[in-house]
């Protein structure tokens, strides 16, 4: 009796959770099962079967015969690209000083990115409205002249421009600057500042732009531009910052050490190194955009034919009870969902993890 | 002389990482670096290399005061300790990177990655990727990437420290007799002394930003200028003691400091290293130290042995050899008494 004992109690301490009671094992896989069928595959589905329910004559009439809908598809192509370019260039841009540099506010930076992930999209929307709608702070100005903004804006962007362009090219090595590269900070400055008074004379004096014109944000495409950029802000970066990490600067250096210029170790070295983690940025980034609701909804104003993006149209269309033309939208947007799902789920065997020592060959 | 630095100091902050270092590296000399981790000589190669910038001084390349110049106007070669590797290029695409960006013409990158290929003995290896080669085989490639634009000066970081012990010894000679094959001036930085005695024709000591001595590694081993360099090159045993007329004396360390004015007396560390003692049965000399064996450690064609003076409150590493280990047959337990062959006297003021 006494062996007998001791070995079962081993044998207590040892079990494993394979040896769970078959009961527990099914149980728990049925209610996954279960959970994942009501809540993802049977909606999806339904979606493509709402669609489709007239046949696909209609389907495809309802998708390309109303004015209002094609111009909404329109708008959202136009939205999105630019959002992406805008939100692509931020995130290398700040993925790369995180990565790279320690400096003054780093933490903070990287915890302002995030900021857009907690922010309610409708508050979003509602922020650029009481800034720039009319009732908000710049509105009335905007309203009543605002192409006059265009000269400092575009003259501020192209000086600025300018500015970080020396910074970025000049050698980074204080002693290793010579002639024009030399030139005192200040002196940049100046330079920047020069140029910057220069385009916004020319404008006043050659009047490019007319300047009593009002330029509409709120309710139109720039407040579209601008809510869906904000609302995506933080996925390109946040993919990119872990990928250039755990890449590591040797490389550059490598690049350097080699006789690299800064420019061909950033394309030969560093952007393919991480052009997966851009890609898939990219990717969740567009599907984000796409699918954008809420701040979109506030700043739009939903004007048919005009401001109506895809995810607007189809709210729209469903409060009018056009349920076949409310799904035959639904099922493009569901459609680039599960594009961007496989995209994804084929893109993440090619990133690399901090472990990995040689990484992946492309 | 191939590389002179003058006066060359680095500060991260308030810590002084190469605190006025001044060093010469003749024509196709191999020099190694050698010091323990945060001693300032990585720092050092750096800056020779131009991926770090001094704070002040001056580094010249063949005479020609490269201070203020780019990494890629210097014409250096430098080998990473982790290879660094490009992970998405070919292994011959990652040896003609450097004439690439040089603005070499294809087919002559071609035939100067092929020469190298066969240099480092990889061949057939040129279209494969970093990831599927060995530790050692990287770190040929990466050697060979260094090699390709004709470096005047090649410089390695560490350069086996992420093998294994059985590659990084055949890799060592490799190098050593690359070396002779190719005779570029180089620097590698180590902190296994071991690797730095094997490999190169002078060994620079570095401690807390300093070079403490350079000098062939004979020299440094036989002749170390300071306790620092005696302690960090291998084994050694210290004990407190005295000088009594420039002879070196061990005493316990509780035992009472001589007074000031003694007159020939002064206080002194005495440095023995572990081969240069000798362990005998009886009491021969007055010198000798009473000893109890701990442990006796055959390990080949050396017998380490571990012994405890309990009148010193010390514990004493020796080394014998094969034939002298058996003629005394210890054995842990047993008696013995410890003289010293040889010793270096330091004053007491260093510390680790």
């Amino acid at each position: 009796m006494q062996p007998k004992r001791v070995a079962s109690a081993n044998g207590g301490a040892v079990r494993r959770a394979q040896d769970d009671p078959a009961w527990v094992r099914y149980g728990l896989t049925a209610v996954a099962l279960v959970a994942v069928g009501v809540l993802v595959v049977i909606p999806v589905v339904n979606v493509f079967a709402g669609a489709l329910s007239e046949g696909a004559g209609v389907y495809w009439k309802n998708l390309v015969a109303d004015p209002d809908t094609r111009s909404a598809i329109v708008l959202t192509l136009t939205v999105v690209p630019i959002a992406l370019v805008a939100n692509v260039v931020f995130g290398v841009t700040a993925a790369w000083a995180v990565a790279r540099f320690s400096f003054p506010g780093r933490t903070l930076l990287v915890a302002f990115i995030d900021l857009p992930f907690s922010v309610s999209p409708v508050v979003a929307g509602l922020m650029f409205v009481l800034i720039f709608g009319l009732q908000g702070y710049f509105g009335p100005f905007l309203r009543r002249d605002g192409y006059a903004v265009m000269p400092w804006l575009v003259g501020g962007a192209v000086a600025l421009a300018a500015v970080v362009a020396y910074f970025v090219l000049r050698p980074s090595n204080p002693r290793a600057r010579r002639g024009f590269w030399k030139t005192p900070a200040w002196l940049v400055a100046l330079g920047g500042a020069a140029l910057f008074a220069l385009l916004v004379w020319a404008q006043m004096a050659l009047e490019v732009w007319p300047r009593h014109q009002s330029l509409k944000i709120i309710f139109a495409t720039p407040g579209l531009v601008l809510a869906t950029s904000f609302v995506t802000f933080p996925f390109v970066a946040r993919e990119l910052i872990p990928v250039m990490e755990a890449v590591g600067p040797d490389e550059e250096l490598a690049a350097l050490s080699l006789g690299a210029s800064g420019w061909q170790m950033f394309w030969h070295v560093t952007v393919p190194n991480v052009k997966w983690g851009l890609v898939y940025g990219i990717i969740l980034c567009n599907a984000r955009a796409m699918g954008e609701f809420g701040a979109v909804y506030v700043v739009s104003g939903h004007i048919a034919g005009q401001t109506d993006t895809m995810p607007l149209r189809i709210e729209k269309l469903f409060q009018e009870y056009n349920l076949p033309g409310s799904f035959a939208v639904a099922s493009v947007l569901t459609l680039v969902a599960i594009i961007t799902l496989f995209a994804k789920s084929k893109l993440e065997q090619h990133l690399p993890t901090a472990s990995s020592d040689g990484g992946t060959e492309s | 002389m191939s590389i002179v630095v003058k006066n060359v100091s680095k500060h991260f902050g308030k810590f002084a990482a190469v605190d006025d270092v001044s060093l010469e590296v003749p024509n196709g000399a191999l020099v190694a670096l050698l010091g323990p981790s945060g001693s300032g000589k990585t720092t050092l190669l750096r800056i020779i290399a131009g991926l770090e910038v001094a704070d002040s001084g001056t580094v010249l390349h063949h005479d020609e005061d490269v201070t203020e110049y780019s990494p890629r106007e210097r014409k250096v070669g430098f080998v990473f300790q982790h290879y660094a590797l490009f992970r998405h290029m070919t292994i011959a695409d990652n040896i003609g990177y450097g004439l690439r960006v040089r603005g070499v013409k294809k087919p002559e990158r071609a035939a100067r990655v092929n020469e190298l290929l066969k240099l480092i003995r990889l061949e057939n290896f040129g279209s494969r990727y970093p990831s599927q080669l060995s530790g050692g085989q990287r770190q040929r490639v990466a050697l060979a990437r260094a090699l390709a634009a004709k470096p005047a000066v090649l410089l390695l970081d560490e350069p086996f420290g992420a093998l294994d012990a059985k590659v990084r010894t055949e890799l060592r000679q490799w190098l050593r007799r690359l070396h002779e094959e190719i005779h570029v001036t180089s620097v590698f930085v180590t902190h296994d002394q071991e690797e730095a005695f094997e490999v190169a024709d002078r060994v620079v000591v570095m401690n807390h930003g300093k070079v403490e001595q350079v000098g062939t590694p004979e020299e440094v081993f036989e002749h170390p200028a300071n306790a620092f360099v005696m302690d960090f090159l291998g084994n050694v045993n210290v004990f407190d003691g005295k000088l009594e007329g420039g002879k070196p004396v061990i005493t316990p360390s509780s035992a009472p400091p001589p007074p000031d004015g003694a007159h020939g007396v002064a206080q002194a560390e005495i440095y023995v290293r572990p081969h240069e003692l000798t362990i005998e049965h009886r009491r021969n000399g007055e010198a000798a130290i009473e000893a109890r064996v701990v442990h006796v450690n055959p390990t080949g064609s050396r017998t380490k042995v571990e012994l405890r003076a309990v009148a010193l409150d010390k514990t004493i590493l020796a080394e014998l050899t094969a034939e002298r280990s058996a003629e005394l047959a210890l054995k842990a337990g047993d008696t013995v008494f410890v003289s010293a062959r040889r010793a270096h006297v330091f004053a007491p003021s260093y510390s680790i």
